[in-house]
């Protein structure tokens, strides 16, 4: 498959504030995304990443910089030529769901269709399509406050890919859902990404979903930091820098633990832990497919 | 789906649903009360226009039937009835005077006309205005304020008179007419030789201006009406009198309803600010939210309108039972006006909601 650049980042800069109160944001980020590949941009809360992708969904003017969605530079389009672009071109998925908590499952993609000129008879069966794919089918006429936060956030995908959009931007998708249905959403998105041949980009500070991402940028700051070594604390499973590490030397090779007590932990017996890493992924997946019905 | 969001956006409240319909209704009640009494006033004078003549005389200065006295000679009638095209010159004896009625009084319009025999007049027209000696014609309502009934017995200034007939109510509500036979209303006024006015028919085949006209030019001591312009003569005194007051009552009834349902689509926008900038950051048009808002308003008017056209209507009647003189006219013209008018407060209602939600900054969905 030919991987078409979707969407280019250049120098991206966003301060708020001013004087001494002034925050840099986003500090000078580049980045390009193909078709079918999921990004995760990942970092500690206020490094800057809601800003970031609220300005490449075009929903916030960077002080510098530009972005293009396939050939069209967002930074330079007026107001109401970037509501239409947002509205053909980009799906946003929120933490907070953001559905529209007066309609149906159903409606909430519906509407989102009306939005972009589906009518009537056309949208609802459409949006029943896609929600049916999404394993909702039996939640159609559901009240969105009836709905597990797994379900609300498949509703989300639902309403962001249902008008075919070549860009589809996540924040935190996985914060509000305890880690299998984090996991389940995150793999969905990587399907939205693959079989629908669209570009993803997850914003997120969920250590948890790692692995799911084809890749990760660090952000830090306002900036890309240079993830250099990151390595997994074999006690708690947490993405570790080396530099910030607390690390050990067994058996020859070097361990790096988020804290201390995960060292303790790991010196009381580590050869339980070596084997449980791939253990404890193992249990991850069983739950999240038990979760589908 | 912008009418199912619309629609629950408005009823996601229902209290304040329904204390906004309530509301929009009693703009809607008052406006079309308000009217449709103006419109039932507005028919005073119609029985100038019920009766057989089409020209009326009067004393030089006259200015309505109602405001103004006229006293005329018999001369002056003679006159009139020489005119060419002149079939026959009734002459009008018509006064607003007290009567006794039980321990009170009530004032009643007296008329009476000398028709002569020989005339062509329907049955209906005799048995109104014409009745015979010794019998009075009242109308529904003056039966009703003063108890008076078919066969009942008053004595007006040592004359004895029984109420011949009631007929049903007609359109001079605003002054009570009574009809009695020419020889008791002489008795009655002692005026002896003067008339009020003189009613001319005019013979067929002649043109009423015209022959106003020659009347007119024949005796400058009088001044000549139609009976279409002595009936407006009077209309006009009543619009000069009610109309100032009727629109302001309008207008305030238009302001509360745009206030009504401004309020409430106002606040209901609110509440849904975060939804609206939803629907603005995945691509909603301005014209797209405008729909919603426009339509909320237009929901909430249109249940005002068909309350307050109900309560309104139930409204008439009952005033109506308790008060005679509360007499209302809906007409179907003055119905779509206050359609039209609710129309326009829907819009002028969505002005500020929509202003609100122009202010929306979509990015701030993605802030808790
Ligand atoms: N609208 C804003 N006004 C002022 N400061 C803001 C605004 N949005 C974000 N910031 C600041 O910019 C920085 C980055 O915020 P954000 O992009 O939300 O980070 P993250 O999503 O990584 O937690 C923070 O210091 C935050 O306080
Ligand atoms: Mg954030």
């Amino acid at each position: 498959m030919e991987r078409k650049t979707v969407i280019t980042a250049q120098g991206l800069t966003k301060s708020f504030g001013s004087g001494s109160g002034q925050v840099k944001a986003v500090d000078g980020i580049s980045l390009a995304v193909p078709s079918g590949e999921m990004l995760l941009i990942m970092g500690p809360s206020g490094s800057g990443k809601t800003t970031l992708l609220t300005i490449l969904g075009g929903l916030l003017h960077p002080d510098s910089g530009s972005v293009h969605i396939e050939d069209v530079d967002i930074t330079r389009l007026p107001d109401k030529k970037l509501t239409e672009l947002r509205r053909r071109k980009v799906g946003f998925i929120f933490q907070s769901f953001n559905l529209w908590e007066s309609l149906t499952v159903s409606e909430n993609v519906e509407l989102s269709l009306n939005i972009a000129g589906v009518p009537g008879r056309r949208a609802t069966d459409k949006a029943h399509a896609v929600l049916t794919e999404l394993g909702l089918g039996a939640r159609l006429g559901f009240a969105i406050t009836g709905l597990s936060g797994g379900e609300k956030q498949r509703v989300s995908i639902a309403r962001a890919v249902v008008n075919d959009p070549r860009l589809v931007l996540a924040d935190e998708p996985t914060a509000n859902l305890d880690s299998a249905h984090g996991y389940e959403v995150m793999m969905l998105l990587r399907n939205v990404a693959r079989s629908g041949d669209r570009a993803v980009v997850v914003v997120s500070h969920d250590q948890r979903i790692r692995e799911v991402a084809d890749r990760v940028i660090w952000l830090e700051d306002g900036r890309v930091k240079d993830i250099g070594r990151l390595f997994r604390d074999p006690v708690c499973g947490m993405s570790v820098e080396a530099a910030r590490a607390v690390s050990l030397e067994w058996n020859g090779e070097t361990y790096h633990f988020c804290a201390n007590g995960c060292r303790r932990d790991f010196e009381a017996n580590p050869e339980q832990f070596i084997n449980r890493r791939q253990a404890g992924e193992a249990s991850v997946r069983p739950a999240m497919e038990g979760d589908k019905e | 789906m912008t009418v199912p969001v619309a629609r629950r956006n408005l009823l996601s409240e229902k209290g304040r649903f329904a204390i906004s319909v309530g509301g929009v209704a009693f703009a809607v009640l008052l406006i079309l009360i308000v009217v449709a009494l103006y419109r039932g006033w507005s028919q005073t004078g119609e029985v100038f226009e019920k009766l057989p003549g089409e020209i009326w005389v009067t004393q030089i200065g006259t200015s309505d039937p109602f405001h103004s006295t006229s006293l005329l000679t018999s001369g002056d009638v003679g006159l009139a009835a020489s005119v060419e095209g002149v079939e026959a010159a009734v002459p009008v004896l018509s006064r607003q005077m007290l009567i006794p009625i039980g321990d009170g009084e009530e004032s009643v319009r007296f008329m009476a006309l000398a028709l002569p025999g020989g005339l062509q007049l329907s049955p209906d027209v005799v048995a109104a205005y014409a009745p015979a000696p010794g019998d009075i014609v009242i109308e529904e309502t003056l039966s009703r304020k003063t108890g008076l009934k078919e066969g009942d017995r008053l004595v007006v200034r040592d004359v004895d008179l029984r109420v011949g007939e009631v007929r049903p109510r007609g359109g001079d509500v605003l002054s009570q007419f009574a009809f009695v036979h020419y020889s008791d209303a002489e008795r009655i006024f002692g005026v002896g030789d003067i008339v009020n006015y003189a009613m001319l028919i005019v013979s067929p085949g002649s043109s009423v201006d015209e022959v106003a006209a020659a009347v007119s030019a024949g005796n400058d001591g009088v001044r000549v009406y139609t009976s279409t312009a002595f009936a407006e003569a009077v209309r006009k005194e009543i619009d000069e009198a009610f109309l100032p007051v009727i629109s302001i009552l309008v207008i305030i009834g238009f302001m509360v309803g745009v206030a009504v349902v401004g309020l409430t689509t106002y606040t209901a926008t609110i509440e849904r600010a975060r939804e609206f900038g939803v629907m603005k950051a995945v691509g909603a048009s301005g014209g797209f939210l405008y729909r919603i808002v426009l339509t909320q308003s237009v929901i909430l008017t249109a249940s005002g309108f068909v309350v307050g056209l109900a309560a309104a209507i139930l409204l008439a009647r009952l005033a109506e039972q308790m008060v005679p003189e509360f007499v209302t006219d809906f007409r179907a013209l003055d119905l779509a006006g206050v359609l039209v008018a609710a129309g326009l407060m829907s819009v002028i209602a969505s002005l500020a909601p929509i202003r609100r939600i122009n202010g929306i900054d979509p990015a701030m969905v993605f802030r808790a």
